[in-house]
């Protein structure tokens, strides 16, 4: 293992340059440039189908890639066999060996390094305390609950002390009260072993919550990498804002620009100040995008607002969203925060006035 | 409230009914036969065949020892052991020789396509489809002096005379792994089939060789296939008697032959009962450890 946690230090663990991937004809994974640093826990965050495994599994080495290169440090591993990279998976199956104990599932990886009996004991016993196993390291696997099998399989990733280690969606057989607990323990888990985590979900809400920062995927390509914070106020376009949590998008035409703002005219005549994204278009038809919670609700009429009729008020304990559309039928989502005043949300069938406060709606490159 | 009694036991009475029908089967093709076959050998030989209902244990006393003709001193003669030794042997080299070609094949089979599997299967069920007599005189013509694999290595100049294989030990073996072979493929196959080859990638991603990952990991797993293929080969050469008439050129006796000539031409009935009872014994010691082992196996 010596050999392997020397290159920890020097800059990024992981270095996926230019990585392409094509089964046959289609490209699973198009030009992937990726930068990931040591003790982080990174997000691959995509749609079903985007190429997320795929990644992992160029990572892990189950695969090699079309073009590209995979640095661990400053190591080309791009053609090492999974056997000889020190990154270890946590997979979506489990795939724990159902003929052994848990004991012998988690200091597997040790086996097959040689270490030393006595030495593996103390590390199986280790780990199985910090997955909370105790005792149970002479159960058999297959007679463990899902969130228990779910822990011994990460203990089994762990237990190498592997310089990366890769989840992928390893939450998404558990039900929600265990899916919260244990993503509470994979961030204790982290934090504690100071291992390198690539964890991929499609669940928006996981990522924004666990990752000290994400890439946003689609169709084999990464979209934006940045922390929760970044993806959510800043989204890099059109689809990474649609995709994290939930948007509004509002056509209009782009009148004049100043710098990083301009000022938009909506297809109602109303005009909005609207941050502008670098990539974004300078001028003609354009499409702003606003975050439910940031709209205001105002009388109908009121100056410089647009007005909506109430569809429908759905309560959610801690706020309320609130259902509309536009005169040209445009659906626009608001969503409040419930107060204890139990102030009025607006009545299903009301004309409401909607405002868009400077600086929360921004222009996207498509 | 004593009629849910009534009624289950109603029930259980009428269950025992419908095992009637399976108790003699069992009965009659099973266990009549064996306590026949039993009996015959504790009995003494007629002249002509059959057996004089007269308690005896000759049979057996002469499956180890040869009576002197003249003072009727018993002298111990090791040829019908040996014959039996010899069984074992290449029933247990055919064992060996079937799993090691075998496994490979299963493996293969297992990791094809789902829709191509079949068809594999199919192959290699097509030798059951033509009599084992036919197939085992076919191998004859392929491995004879004359046959086609000398032809072929005298034409490349390999060899300057035919090499002799037919009526060998190795062309016994050959002509019992012929016949068994796919009865080790198939529960091989089967169990292989079920196993989830992603646990040979976790294997794998954790620092194990491919030959570890085979050794720690697929084989276990397909361990119960193994062993049945085992017994599926194993047990039925102790009764292979075509093969070895015909390929070892009954030179080479193995225990069914052995059987079947006392039945035959010399007329001992319960000379071949008591080698087929003490074959029994052999066999089912064999299954019972098989199945210990087994167990061991499926409780980790
Ligand atoms: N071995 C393969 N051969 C051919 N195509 C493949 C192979 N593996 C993946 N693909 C294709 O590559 C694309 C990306 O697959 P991948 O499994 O990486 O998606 P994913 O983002 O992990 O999706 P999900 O969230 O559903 O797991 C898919 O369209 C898939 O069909
Ligand atoms: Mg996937």
């Amino acid at each position: 293992m010596t050999e392997f946690q020397s290159s920890a230090t020097s800059g990024s663990a992981v270095d996926m340059l230019g990585i392409v991937k094509d089964f046959d004809t289609f490209r699973a994974v198009d030009d992937v440039t990726l930068k990931i640093q040591p003790n982080e826990f990174f997000t691959l965050l995509g749609p079903s189908g985007c190429g997320k495994t795929t990644l992992l599994r160029l990572m892990a080495g189950f695969e090699t890639p079309t073009t590209g290169s995979i640095l661990l440090g400053t190591k080309d591993i791009s053609r090492l066999p999974p056997n000889h990279r020190p990154i270890n998976t946590v997979f979506q199956s489990y795939a724990l060996f159902p003929h052994m104990t848990v004991a012998e599932n988690i200091g597997f990886g040790l086996k097959m390094l040689g270490r030393s009996r006595s030495e593996i004991k103390v590390t199986v016993d280790e780990m199985l305390r910090l997955v909370r196993l105790e005792g149970r390291g002479d159960s058999l696997v297959t007679r463990l609950s899902g969130g228990q099998q779910q822990r011994v399989a990460l203990a089994r990733g762990l237990a190498p002390r592997p310089q990366i280690l890769l989840l992928d969606e390893p939450l998404s057989a558990l039900d929600l009260k265990l899916r919260q607990s244990m993503q509470i323990e994979l961030k204790r888990l982290q934090a504690e072993t100071g291992i390198t985590f690539v964890f991929v979900t499609h669940d928006q809400e996981e990522a924004l919550t666990m990752s000290d920062r994400i890439a946003v995927m689609n169709a084999g390509k990464v979209l934006q990498v940045g922390s929760s914070r970044d993806i959510y106020e800043h989204p890099a376009d059109r689809f990474v804002a649609g995709f994290i949590g939930e948007t509004n998008f509002l056509q209009g035409d782009l009148e004049a620009v100043d710098g990083m703002s301009g000022t938009v005219r909506l297809k109602n005549g109303v005009r909005v100040s609207a941050g502008l994204s670098e990539e974004a278009p300078r001028h003609g038809a354009i499409t702003i995008v606003i975050r439910p919670e940031h709209i205001e609700i105002t009388d109908v009429g009121a100056a410089g607002s647009i007005a909506a009729t109430v569809a429908t008020v759905v309560y959610f304990g801690t706020d309320t969203h609130i259902h509309t559309h536009l005169a040209d039928g445009t659906p626009v989502i608001i969503r409040q925060q419930n107060r204890r005043d139990g102030s009025r949300a607006p009545q299903t069938n009301a004309l409401i006035g909607l405002v868009l406060p400077l600086g929360a709606s921004q222009v996207l490159r498509d | 409230m004593a009629t849910d009694v009534d009624i289950a036991e109603a029930q259980l009475s009428h269950k025992r009914w419908l095992t009637a029908p399976a108790l003699l089967c069992i009965t009659l093709f099973g266990m009549v036969p064996l306590i026949t076959v039993m009996s015959y050998s504790l009995m003494q030989p007629s002249e002509y065949g059959g057996v004089v209902p007269k308690f005896s244990p000759d049979a057996y006393i002469s499956l180890l020892f040869q009576r002197d003709v003249f003072d009727d001193a018993l002298t111990f003669s090791p040829d019908y052991l040996i014959i039996f030794a010899r069984t074992v042997a290449f029933g247990a080299a055919t064992t060996l020789l079937c799993l090691l070609i075998g496994f490979p094949t299963a493996y293969f089979m297992a990791t094809r396509s789902p829709d191509t599997r079949n068809r594999w299967v199919l192959l290699i069920t097509i030798p059951f489809w033509s009599n084992l007599l036919v197939r085992t005189i076919a191998i004859m013509f392929i491995i004879r002096d004359e046959g086609l694999i000398n032809m072929i290595m005298l034409s490349l100049d390999l060899i300057n005379a035919p090499v002799g294989i037919i009526f060998t030990d190795f062309a016994i073996v050959l002509g019992l792994i012929y016949s068994f072979l796919p009865f080790m493929i198939l529960p091989i196959y089967a169990a292989l089939e079920k196993v989830d080859f992603r646990l040979a990638e976790a294997g794998f991603d954790l620092y194990a060789s491919r030959f570890q990952v085979l050794w720690r990991i697929i084989i276990p797993l397909a361990m119960p296939g193994i062993i049945t293929g085992c017994v599926l080969v194993f047990i039925p050469t102790f009764g292979a008697y075509v093969t070895p008439l015909l390929l070892g050129g009954g030179r080479h006796m193995m225990i069914g032959d052995l059987i079947a000539l006392q039945f035959g031409s010399s007329r001992n009935w319960p000379l071949g009962s008591a080698f087929a009872t003490v074959l029994m014994g052999f066999v089912l010691l064999a299954l019972y450890i098989q199945a210990r082992k087994a167990m061991g196996v499926s409780h980790g």
